[in-house]
């Protein structure tokens, strides 16, 4: 079983590494988006609201909005990558389970492949926001890490979610903007009237962003915006794989029958 | 008569006010070789993919006793993986200790030399003839093949029967569905799929459409 899974979770990641356009938009799209936009964003003070106090704090409005690019750079690339993946390989994967492939072998490769590619596209996202802007210590810079993956994991899952419930590709891929756009937009506190409304805790990006701001600038990471940010990553995964797992299923057992 | 190692009982589908199969039976022993055939749009994949396990039945039940070999009519591979990734993948998902069944299947139909090349780069003739070895490199009891030869040239297709008789000496069950079936002096058994049932096939009726097909070969090779 550990054979398989490892063989599984290989050729899940070595497609993921095959997705050259992906791989390329995450090369150039992240640095460039953080140049633009912090080339277009002056320094000045901005109030963020943390959600482990209730309080406003004041944050440099540069700072806190290339963050913000980071995290629409990232969640655009990662849903992305994974939509595209479990859209094209929708019956090569139903194959795969006929064939024999433990149906909770082909679950762990999946969530394998959103977790690593999460983690590998949100330390590069890290790495380019260190050449704009240098947070305080190491664990600022963790802490942004921290974010960019939970953030990465809840849009990965998204991306899964819609790969297996969206029949077109053109419609998966708006959606993954508009989402994207929508979400991380809101967060944002610069000149946005509605920064710091409580509504926003309602949105995938809210945790992220506050982990990303309150971590980035050294006041620490609220237990209540990591669970909040692991319960969109779960309610996305859960939901994409349990339509994966309905797909795939086969209408016999141990391959001796199969019955209405 | 060796024993029986796919039986279907009373098998009903039906998509809405349409039904596809009605009521439809059918078993056959190890080591037959049976064709099904049957016009465009009579039910065939559908009968494929309910024998398969692919596809639930409205009503009935099928028993596959063994394994099962599932080649379906549009090729269903991993654009990014190579030849050799899917035989490893495979491999995996059949739980086989080696692909030396499978290598010495891609040497038998000719195309070895792609084996570390992707499948998107591939010919259509080159990807039938993985989406063929997927279906047989576990050696199953029983092997269904929706349109099988289909993008195959005439070496390929002579090729194709020999592996076919080979699995029918070693007690696998082929069952064959096609719109038209040539060379019909093959198989032990050809069934019509009509009005959601099958119907034996007379001898007198597979000449005439096995000449029109032979014919039909000729032109195309």
């Amino acid at each position: 079983m550990l054979q398989t899974y490892l063989t599984t979770a290989r050729y899940a990641l070595v497609e993921q590494l095959r997705n050259r356009f992906a791989l390329g938009l995450l090369i150039v799209f992240v640095p460039l988006w953080d140049w633009l936009i912090g080339a277009l964003i002056a320094n000045g003070s901005v109030g963020f609201k943390l959600q482990s106090t209730g309080q406003l704090f004041q944050v440099n409005g540069h700072d806190v909005t290339l963050l913000t690019a980071g995290f629409n750079a990232i969640t655009l690339i990662v849903a992305f990558m994974i939509f595209a993946a479990a859209r094209k390989n929708a019956g090569f994967d139903r194959r795969l389970v006929q064939a024999g492939l433990p149906q909770p072998v082909a679950i762990a490769a999946k969530v394998t492949a959103i977790v690593v590619m999460a983690a590998l596209v949100a330390l590069y996202a890290t790495l380019i926001l260190i050449l704009f802007w240098r947070p305080a210590s190491l664990t600022a810079c963790v802490a942004i890490w921290l974010a960019y993956l939970l953030a990465a994991l809840s849009y990965g899952a998204l991306g899964l979610l819609l790969g297996v419930v969206v029949s077109s590709e053109l419609a998966g891929f708006f959606l993954i903007i508009m989402i994207s756009l929508m979400d991380t937009f809101l967060q944002a506190p610069v000149e946005n009237p509605l920064a710091n409304k409580d509504f926003l805790a309602a949105f995938p990006a809210y945790g992220p962003m506050q982990i990303a701001v309150s971590g980035g600038f050294g006041h620490g990471i609220a237990a209540a915006s990591l669970l909040l940010s692991l319960a969109w990553f779960a309610g996305f995964g859960l939901l994409g794989l349990f339509i994966f797992w309905w797909r795939t299923r086969a209408w016999h057992s141990q391959r001796l029958a199969h019955a209405a | 008569m060796a024993d029986t190692v796919i039986q279907a009982e009373e098998l009903v589908k039906r998509y809405g006010r349409r039904t596809v199969l009605d009521g439809l039976s059918f078993s056959a022993p190890a080591g037959a070789l049976i064709g099904i055939v049957g016009e465009n749009g009579a039910g065939k994949s559908t009968l494929l993919k309910i024998l398969a396990g692919a596809l639930r039945p409205t009503h009935g039940q099928v028993r596959i006793h063994g394994s099962l070999g599932y080649c379906p009519q549009q090729v269903i591979l991993n654009e990014s993986l190579t030849v050799a990734q899917h035989l490893d993948y495979f491999r995996a998902a059949y739980h086989l200790a080696d692909t030396v069944y499978a290598d010495a299947l891609i040497e038998r139909l000719a195309y070895g030399q792609y084996r570390a090349t992707p499948v998107g780069a591939l010919s259509g003739g080159t990807q039938q003839k993985l989406n063929l070895t997927l279906a047989l490199m576990h050696r199953p009891s029983v092997l269904l093949l929706d349109e099988p030869y289909q993008g195959f040239d005439w070496e390929t297709y002579l090729r194709f029967w020999g592996l076919a008789s080979e699995l029918r000496s070693q007690g696998c069950c082929v069952v064959v569905i096609s719109h038209l079936l040539f060379d019909q002096q093959r198989f032990d058994a050809i069934y019509q799929l009509r009005q959601g049932r099958l119907h034996p096939q007379t001898v007198a009726a597979a000449d005439i459409t096995n000449a029109t097909g032979s014919a039909a070969l000729q032109e195309v090779h």
